[in-house]
């Protein structure tokens, strides 16, 4: 239980730490943030601007009042104005959030459902005709970036077959069929990149895991097979993998970006890109902020998981 | 460490020379347009045609790999330098440093790398001078982890300590002894990075915020022909090619390293399974011995050619009787109790023999009815009892799961039996041991559950192989006296493989001792202490300090490995009975009565030896 | 002659450490004091947990004493500048258990022995060569091995290697670590014999550590026998083995397996496995397993006290050493006669 306490404990000063950092990092940069932001093609901006610009993200006021004002707003869950049309940024990402969510959730389902089996399998006999395939199916999974996978599934199934709509977004709760048609593909180019990861991980550690000596200490008690592979084998290869497709699913909070721009999918990562061509410093911030919460949150489940799974964690 | 695999090495080579080569080779201006002959398709002055602005693809393509791996190679450069820096102050100076390090590297790896990127780039605004220090940090942390356990592992090395004890300073220590060993996976790391870097600046190029156009990048190739990819997919593909065989190939190139810095190799499965020629029927009695065994022979694949651990080696365990098998490591001792179990590695296998146990042949047996009798007529316990209980389950139900692999029981009853199994192998408090999961209990404990798990079924054989090597001697003594109760109560045979002749000379009945894969001598334990008839046992014997305190006598030499092993008799180059004859061909294994069986054309000497040596005491 | 080595009630605790956790001290060694003298060999004997890694890692200066102190010719280790101990480091040497570890897997076996002739300048770099091969000589390797990287020997090669290297600095004690226990039964013998030649040749003060009485007593002149972290028994060595007054000196020698029927012992099982030294039993640690055990044991710890000539035990009996056990039986004798018993049935 202190364990569990200590980890909690760490994970909320790094979100405190990451908050400061966020609401902070304006003030680092080198010569006027407000310029800078308002410059566009090397353009002086009006002074005026700057000067209401600089009046709005509080950059006139000293450093403390600026910093916990912004932290004020926060803990009342409001994360500012957006500079382009004034719209709360909170109640934007509010939006959004769950498109994103809904888009690497379907993804992570796909990836662990291939790559879990044929990692297993591939582990088992490695050097066999399936681990070369699925070998190299991995190593393009991993190689190939998901902005060519996704071009490519839009240039055969939507521009050539005409199978699949190439972009947009409709929500579950509206028409399950068509939300399902437009997440396919964004997903499945996802999963392709995270099956490479589920694939090669769960392949090393069966490996690992496989030439241990309990596993011959089980072997030498007349197990069956199907129990010693599920209840020994899989079961201690798995405690790596959890880990590894967890940290994975928290970089896609925010590597959704490419996808979602590919298909036109409006989540949260595209609200970000959208912000960073706008120079819309409040929505950036916000975006960033959210997701990085979400991301050390991740971490934390991923750490209270892995002592579930491994008894000796628990320990220490 | 094995040589690194060339292909990859050479691939990425040629890439690497390409971007290195580009301003001198024979290339149009990549940014020179000519709308005229927009999207004008492959000719002699342009091979791969023109882009959207008529622009030349293969220059802008060339041009974009320099500046992808230059971004990529300069980033990840950086973040190697730095990163591995931090690591080893991290990791060797420890307390502050570590912290300090450790901590900074846990606030960055908050931001996902991609969300880190654009936060950066709307504060800073895009281009390469921001994306090298941008991509450098972003892969910053990898190279502190790597780095860092590195060090971690490496500093408890002996060899580390070593140094200190000479009085070596931190900073030879640090780049001297440490860099050297973790220089592995800090260069996998690097090839890593470099792929991932490339990968995210392409990424950030693709969206217009990486590189700027118009110069040229292949995210931004492909981010521009994507706008005419109805009308020209050529356009398209070239760029995606190209990256995507770029880090294709550094992705290969760090497997290969890996696996030439790994020297953990997975071993090659082989194929069918040779089978050994059927036996005659009737060869057998019943009331036989528990176990017979008649010459074993195991052979090997290594790169160098097959070796032969273990030839023709023939043993019988009575019910109720000790047979101790005795030899030091390569000995091949282990993997006869092991092959009697088919649990034999990949690598080897069965090339010769038979083995009865209570009658039935067990060499010839195909997995489940291997199945059938592991664990219920023949078990096996194994050296190292912390690894040998499955980690993640609780004691009980390891033991209950060795019951329920042959008996049709209730889980319920299965854990009674088990806590019941607990109770007579000594483990005091078993209701509460059974719900304790293998990490919380000593080595001694730990073996006293495998014994456990071993007598579950009431097997008829039980193979103990160097249970009490990585046992305290006076936890050794205990498990040896619980094993010799245990036989004698249930009435198994066992077969005791070890290293320590003096530890099974108090509780065997017979004792067989092995040197390079053959059994030199077997006899009665009495008689084989007492009157070694082969200069290997006598050796061993005299290799023992003394009981008045003298220092133990040298055995000369080395054991020979079995890619080596000599013409003659295994033993002769160490032998100080030797002759001419010993060398040319291998010595049977000869009856000197009294089934006392000795591998020694000279075994009389030796007898005689001992007895002179006899008359002088 | 001033012994070379002191050290005075040296004691060294592991904090466990925690954030929310009341740190416990783990007590690895408490209240032990010794002195070498040039030429010397002490045996120091325990089980794993004993304590006698971490003691032989204090008075090497390796680590720091929680209490007391180590004098290194009168110098107190404590006191030196790190720059001074590195230079006293020169005198004082260290031999490894596992010959695998020992050696950087990625450095010439030539260039580590040179190592430490380097680190002190002992002789000019053109002379290292010829240095180093002396040293390989000394060990009884050929000059050309040095050239070799470790993979290349065997786990007895790897370990005179180690000799070598520790020899290198010219130091007036070696501390060996379990030096043998890693290796293959008959090549112990030659790596015992080589440090028993070396020690008398060299005039090496020598602090051997290992968990097998019998090794020591072919080997040292003094042992000391460890438990949990506290001195048991001291004494000379034959007459420690002969004559055992510690309950814990007379079972560990009882463990230990013997190949002559006419030497066997009466065997005393000890019950269970030695306490956690985080948390030891109150007053003399060896109680919970003793089977000698008086209420008195478990009130304070018993000092040291002298029962013979530089003898010295720290057990409140006094029959120890001549009544028979209580509890121990004749175990082999035992055994057999059942088991000839039941067959003859």
């Amino acid at each position: 239980m202190v364990w569990v306490l200590k980890r909690v404990g760490v994970a909320v000063l790094l979100v405190a730490i990451v908050v400061s950092i966020v609401c902070l990092a304006i003030r680092l940069v080198p010569g006027d943030p407000a310029t800078l932001l308002l410059s566009q093609g090397g353009v002086a901006p009006d002074p005026a601007a700057v000067a209401q610009l600089r009046h709005q993200l509080g950059l006139d006021q000293p450093l403390l009042v600026q910093y916990l004002a912004s932290l004020r707003g926060i803990l009342h869950g409001d994360l500012g104005q957006s500079l382009q049309d004034g719209s709360s940024v909170a109640g934007q990402i509010l939006q959004r959030l769950p498109r994103t969510l809904e888009l690497i959730g379907v993804a992570a389902v796909l990836a662990l459902a291939t790559g879990l089996p044929s990692g297993l399998a591939a582990g088992l006999r490695p050097g066999g005709l399936f681990d070369r395939a699925a070998g190299l199916a991995a190593a393009l999974g991993q190689a190939v970036p998901v902005f060519v996978v996704g071009t490519g599934l839009v240039l055969i199934f939507a521009q050539t077959l005409r199978w699949l709509p190439a972009g947009g977004y409709v929500s579950f709760a509206e028409d399950p069929v068509r939300n399902m048609e437009l997440v396919a593909m964004p997903a499945v180019t996802i999963a392709f990149g995270l099956f490479s990861v589920v694939f090669r991980m769960t392949r090393a550690s069966v490996l690992d895991i496989a030439r241990r000596d309990f596993v011959r200490a089980a072997r030498a008690k007349g197990l069956a097979r199907r129990h010693l592979l599920l209840r020994h084998v899989l079961r201690n290869a798995l405690v790596p993998v959890v880990t590894v497709v967890a940290l994975n699913l928290g970089t896609l909070l925010g590597g959704t970006v490419l996808v979602e721009y590919v298909f036109n999918y409006p989540g949260l990562s595209g609200m970000l890109v959208q912000a960073v061509d706008a120079r819309d410093y409040p929505e950036v911030q916000g975006i960033v902020l959210v997701i990085s919460v979400l991301f050390v949150s991740l971490n934390l489940a991923v750490e209270l998981i892995y002592a579930a799974l491994d008894p000796r964690v628990r320990r220490a | 460490m094995r040589t690194l695999r060339l292909g990859p090495v050479v691939g990425v080579a040629a890439i690497a020379l390409v971007a290195v080569a580009v301003p001198v080779l024979p290339l149009s201006n990549p940014t020179a347009m000519d709308i005229m002959h927009r999207l004008a398709p492959p000719s002699a002055a342009h091979w791969l045609g023109q882009d959207g602005y008529g622009r030349d693809v293969l220059s802008r393509l060339l041009w974009g790999a320099r500046s992808s791996l230059g971004v990529a190679v300069a980033a990840a450069g950086l973040a190697c330098v730095i990163g591995t820096g931090l690591g080893l102050i991290g990791g060797y100076l420890g307390r502050g440093a570590e912290f300090l390090t450790m901590r900074s590297m846990d606030i960055v790896l908050c931001f996902p790398p991609l969300v880190l990127a654009l936060l950066v780039i709307t504060l800073l605004g895009p281009g390469t001078a921001t994306l090298i220090p941008l991509l450098a940090l972003v892969y910053l942390p990898g190279f502190v982890r790597v780095a860092y356990a590195g060090v971690l592992s490496v500093r408890n090395q002996n060899y580390v300590e070593a140094m200190r004890v000479l009085g070596a300073g931190r900073a030879r220590i640090m780049l001297r002894t440490i860099l050297p060993n973790i220089g592995g996976p800090i260069l996998v790391q690097f090839s890593l990075a470099i792929a991932a870097a490339i990968l995210l600046e392409s990424g950030l190029s693709f969206l217009g915020l990486g590189v700027v156009p118009p110069a040229p990048s292949w995210g931004g190739m492909i981010a521009a022909a994507r706008a005419t990819m109805a009308q020209a997919p050529l356009l398209l593909l070239w760029p995606c090619l190209a990256l995507s065989g770029t880090v294709l190939l550094f992705n290969a190139l760090c497997d290969a390293v890996r696996d030439a810095v790994d020297p953990q190799r997975v071993p090659r499965r082989r194929g069918a399974a040779r089978v050994l020629d059927a036996l005659a029927p009737g060869l057998v009695a019943a009331g036989g011995p528990v176990l017979d065994l008649c010459g074993l022979t195991i052979e090997i694949d290594t790169p160098a050619g097959t070796v032969c651990p273990v030839r023709d080696v023939s043993l019988q365990v009575h019910s109720g009787e000790i047979l101790a098998v005795v030899g030091e490591s390569g000995s091949g001792k282990s993997l006869s109790g092991l092959a009697l179990m088919g649990l034999l590695p990949p690598a080897a296998r069965v090339a010769a023999g038979a083995a009865w146990i209570e009658g039935q042949e067990v060499l010839r047996l195909d997995e489940a009815a291997l199945r059938r009798i592991r664990g219920r007529r023949v078990a096996m316990i194994f050296q190292d009892p912390h690894h040998s209980l499955d980690p993640v389950h609780r004691i009980g139900a390891q033991v209950a799961e060795a019951i329920r692999a042959h008996r049709p029981v209730s889980a319920r009853a299965a854990r009674s039996q088990a806590v019941e199994l607990l109770r007579q192998v000594g483990i005091s408090d078993p209701e509460r041991r059974a719900a304790a999961f293998p990490h919380e209990l000593s080595g001694g404990m730990l073996q006293r559950v495998m014994i456990a798990i071993g007598i579950a079924n009431g097997p008829r054989l039980l193979i103990a192989d160097e249970v009490t090597t990585a046992l305290d001697v006076t936890i050794q003594a205990q498990v040896i006296a619980l094993l010799a109760d245990l036989r004698r109560a249930r009435g198994m045979g066992l077969l005791l493989i070890t290293h320590n002749l003096a530890l099974v000379s108090e509780v065997a009945d017979r004792i067989a001792v092995m040197y390079a894969g053959e059994i030199v001598e077997q006899g009665s334990a009495a008689a084989l202490l007492a009157r070694p008839l082969h200069p290997y046992t006598q050796a061993l014997l005299r290799s023992a300090p003394g009981e008045d305190g003298s220092l133990p006598e040298a055995i000369q030499g080395t054991v020979p490995s079995p890619q080596a092993r000599p013409a003659g008799c295994a033993f002769a180059p160490r032998c100080t009975y030797r002759r001419p004859d010993c060398e040319t061909a291998p010595p049977p294994l000869v009856d000197a009565g009294g089934e006392h069986l000795t591998r020694c054309i000279r075994w009389y000497e030796v007898a005689a030896s001992v007895r002179s040596a006899e008359t002088v005491a | 002659m001033s012994p070379l080595l002191v050290a005075e009630g040296l004691g060294r605790d592991f904090a466990a450490r925690g954030w929310f956790t009341r740190p416990r001290p783990v007590r690895a060694v408490a209240d032990v004091s010794l002195s070498v003298a040039r030429g010397e060999a002490i045996g120091l004997v325990g089980e794993s947990g004993s304590g006698k890694s971490t003691l032989g890692r204090l008075l090497l200066g390796m680590l720091a004493p929680t209490s007391g102190r180590v004098l290194v010719d009168g110098q107190d280790l404590a006191r030196l500048l790190p720059s001074d101990l590195r230079r006293l480091r020169r005198r004082m040497q260290l031999v490894f258990q596992d010959p695998y570890s020992s050696l950087d897997p990625r450095r010439r076996v030539g260039a580590q022995i040179g190592d430490g002739i380097a680190i002190h300048r002992l002789v000019p770099a053109a002379e290292r060569e010829a240095r180093v091969a002396a040293l390989l000589a000394m060990v009884g390797l050929e000059a050309a091995h040095g050239a070799r990287y470790p993979h290349e020997f065997s786990g007895g090669q790897r370990q005179r290697i180690g000799i070598a290297r520790a020899l290198a600095t010219g130091p007036d004690l070696l501390v060996a670590d379990e030096p043998v226990s890693a290796l293959d039964v008959s090549v112990q013998a030659q790596v015992l014999r080589l440090l028993a030649d070396l020690r008398a040749r060299l005039g090496l003060g020598l602090l051997f550590i290992s968990h097998d009485l019998a090794v020591v007593r072919s080997l040292c002149d003094r042992v000391m026998v460890l438990y949990l972290g506290r001195v048991m028994e001291e004494g000379p060595a034959a007459e420690v083995l002969r004559a055992p007054h510690h309950p814990y000196t007379r079972a560990l020698l009882s463990a230990v397996p013997s190949l002559d029927p006419q030497h066997r012992r009466q065997r005393i099982l000890l019950a269970g496995e030695p306490p956690s030294p985080a948390d030891p039993p109150s007053g003399c640690v060896f109680r919970t397993r003793c089977p000698w055990v008086l209420p008195a044991c478990a009130t304070a710890v018993p000092p040291l006290r002298p029962v013979g000539d530089g003898h010295r035990s720290a057990c409140i009996r006094s029959d120890i050493g001549e009544a028979g056990p209580l509890v121990a039986q004749r175990l082999h004798d035992n055994t057999t006669r059942q088991h000839e018993q039941e067959r003859a049935e």
